[in-house]
């Protein structure tokens, strides 16, 4: 067979997205009545500079992991996938590449967004565009507030502050007697409403818990010296903090280096994020962590976690965060959601048809369940638990581990106003 | 005084002064190279992460081959060091090329070098943080009035100390900082009595590239690396220069020392005042003594 320079190049490009080459006869022979049998072009949008740039890798990573397995098995109803790549920076630039991807890649659906300043831009856009777009960690929240409740086209990330409710829950539950806090979170929208909820939630188990002192260092602070000198100047039960990024491992490490925590509590809400740099040396047990939506090494993985889990670690030599499993997530529940809209289609179904068919739709994920609920919002499972240095690793991880569903620790629905929700759900009963 | 308020007090000035030594490490580069070349080199918050990176490689390399871990501060401040060479790449590669032009090139130049080294810094260490692990822990603790202070902060403040000294006893004591100040009042007459200045900009380019690296290096094991840790501080180190005054060592310092303890004080007395009061400061020093505590009425 020769093959043409444009039929090689869009070979690249599917080994690009970490296909298998060279088998393009049993894609077509695999196409169905209706189905084209171009690529399904998928539009990637993830952060590749700063802060949060290894977030953006692991989300990144779950989706080629995911390609790779689509296109051995045969692609989306016959159709190979290929991935095309634009970066997530800030909102203005993200919102052109976002049209770059609708209006001239015409990708079939866009993935990725973990800034929620960010999403509250390609929110909008995906409606005006039409544009299928499936966010791994941005919301269209402005602070605890949704901007977009019925939504077409955009489909969203768990509320911002679900990992400072589960964190107040186990705070609750674990550290009886916390009577004084401190927060320190980064200064922006996620870390004032983390610390706002997380409050609002202990209050319910615990009227007369006092907050002593509020940090709020901006994104990006690498000295935690003088804060944490505020910190035992203030002497807190307990630390509360929703860092997610490098500033996890720097505080703990400094904390580390005077002691902090030899006599305080702590809750980590979102440091799994970055959990293999937590390092026993300075990551004492006893600390409540949490992973949010995926976590590594959960006793009760499934097959596909365990399988992932091993071949991230031989590509990359680490364990995978919780990043990875948003970005496998939204293809996969992509995927489902062309396979069932075809159904009843008969033909490669319209982003509206598959839009709708997104709608309540629950896949296997690499964290277990996941689904989209019917007003376009992830729900899965979020993991947190207590530190500890019995395992096999050099970074600590978490036993005993509390799965907590976002039925529960996740208002019902987007209109609901989270104070009267958190007042009228918590203390939990039963 | 109680003993638990001594602690606070140590505490709250050990973060300061902490902060302080690094901010004047990468300020001080700052000034030695407007001083002599009157280039305000926006890319030495690029070095200082530089430094941090290749100080961290050099700790892995040392510790991986079986080095012992108590000595890591050897090839940490080598390492911190050595790679202020590239001062001497950028200034004879591209800096010499518009010391003729106007202001605005020189910081558009050194601006693109910030942007251009970050990626190559995420281009050969990668995204995620680099840290030397717990490595930081190595020296332990002493207690001080009732506080934990870490030992390896007090030998970053020392460090950063002893280089204060040098860099002063190298400005006012030797030839070459004579010829610097020379060259910093009058280059034209400089040149006339002989002095090369081609040679004396790479060496004072190299030596502010140095300082910035050096901290960078130092300040590594106590935080974690990360591509934009320079910007972070670049901000800083402006406010520094501002409240010492433009060109001067000993500007550098006590700027260094006042944005230092007053974040220091403002985190625990009054967080949300954290970068505010520092920039309250500036504005102060603007407004009653706009060439800086130590700066020279502009020629």
């Amino acid at each position: 067979m020769e093959t043409s320079r444009r039929e090689f190049l869009k070979g690249v490009g599917v080994a690009a997205a970490g296909s298998a080459v060279g088998f393009p006869a049993v894609v077509s022979a695999q196409a169905r009545k209706g189905v084209p049998s171009d690529p399904v072009k998928i539009g990637v949008i993830p952060i590749r500079a700063g802060v949060a740039a290894p977030v953006g890798a692991a989300g990144q990573r779950g989706v080629e992991w995911w390609a790779e397995r689509v296109n051995k098995a045969g692609g989306i109803l016959g159709r190979k996938v290929e991935l095309v790549f634009e970066e997530e920076s800030n909102p203005k630039d993200t919102l052109e590449r976002f049209r770059k991807l609708a209006l001239q890649t015409k990708a079939d659906v866009i993935v990725g967004g973990i800034s929620t300043a960010v999403g509250l831009a390609l929110g909008p856009a995906a409606e005006e565009l039409k544009m299928l777009w499936l966010s791994w960690d941005g919301t269209t929240q402005k602070g605890v507030e949704e901007t977009m409740p019925k939504p077409t086209y955009a489909f969203r990330s768990v509320d911002n502050e679900v990992e400072a409710i589960g964190g107040a829950l186990l705070t609750a539950k674990y550290f009886k007697g916390v009577k004084t806090i401190a927060g320190i979170n980064n200064d922006y929208s996620y870390g004032h409403d983390c610390w706002e909820t997380y409050q609002a939630v202990l209050k319910r188990y615990t009227p007369d818990v006092k907050s002593v002192l509020e940090l709020f260092p901006k994104l990006g602070v690498t000295d935690f010296t003088s804060h944490i000198a505020a910190i035992q100047q203030a002497k807190p039960d307990l630390l509360m903090t929703s860092f997610w990024s490098g500033d996890t491992t720097i505080l703990l490490k400094q904390a580390a280096a005077v002691g902090l925590f030899k006599t305080m509590k702590a809750c980590f809400t979102t440091g799994g994020g970055v959990h293999d740099s937590l390092k026993k040396e300075f990551t004492p047990e006893g600390l409540i962590l949490g992973y949010n939506s995926m976590y590594f090494n959960y006793a009760g993985a499934s097959p596909l976690l365990k399988q992932f889990v091993r071949e991230y670690k031989a590509k990359y030599g680490e364990y995978p965060p919780y990043e990875c499993d948003h970005g496998y997530f939204t293809v996969e529940s992509y995927k489902a959601g062309v396979e069932k809209a075809y159904k009843t289609a008969g033909e490669w179904p319209s982003k509206e048809q598959v839009a709708k068919a997104l709608e309540g739709i629950e896949v296997e994920s690499l964290s277990g369940k996941r689904s989209w609920r019917a007003d376009h919002v992830q729900m899965c499972n979020f993991f947190q638990g207590i530190t500890t240095h019995k395992n096999a690793f050099d970074f600590v991880t978490i036993d005993p581990v509390e799965v907590l569903p976002t039925t529960r620790i996740m208002k019902p629905t987007t209109g609901t106003k989270l104070l009267d929700w958190i007042n009228a759900t918590f203390p939990l009963k039963g | 005084m109680g003993p638990s308020m001594a602690a606070n007090l140590v505490n709250i000035l050990m973060g300061g002064v902490f902060h302080a030594a690094i901010l004047f490490l990468v300020a001080a580069g700052l000034q030695v190279v407007f001083g002599v070349q009157r280039i305000f080199n926006l890319a030495c918050g690029s070095f200082y992460a530089l430094g941090a990176y290749v100080g961290v490689s050099a700790v892995q390399a040392f510790t991986g081959a079986g080095g012992p871990p108590a000595l890591f501060i050897l090839p940490l401040a080598l390492a911190g060091l050595l790679v202020g060479v590239v001062g001497v790449v950028v200034e004879r590669g591209l800096l010499s090329f518009v010391y003729d032009r106007d202001e605005t090139f020189q910081l558009l130049l050194t601006f693109a070098l910030v942007l251009m080294l970050e990626d190559v810094i995420r281009l050969t260490w990668g995204t995620a943080p680099y840290s030397t692990s717990a490595l930081y822990l190595t020296y332990g603790q002493i207690n001080l009035l009732g506080a934990t202070v870490p030992v390896y902060n007090l030998i970053v403040i020392g460090a950063s100390l002893a280089i204060a000294l040098g860099i002063g006893w190298l400005l006012t004591r030797t030839v070459f900082g004579r010829i610097i100040r020379a060259a910093a009042d009058n280059r034209e007459m400089a040149e006339a009595l002989g002095v090369d200045m081609r040679w004396v900009y790479a060496k004072v380019f190299t030596l502010g590239t140095a300082l910035g690296t050096l901290g960078g290096a130092l300040v590594i094991p106590a935080t974690a690396a990360m591509s934009e840790m320079g910007i972070e501080l670049i901000v800083e180190a402006f406010a520094v220069v501002v409240i010492g005054g433009l060109g001067s060592m000993r500007g550098a310092f006590v700027g260094a020392l006042v944005v230092g303890i007053f974040r220091a004080v403002a985190i625990a007395v009054y967080p949300e005042l954290e970068m505010l009061i520092i920039y309250l400061v500036v504005i102060a020093v603007l407004v009653l003594r706009p060439r800086g505590l130590f700066g020279r009425v502009a020629v």
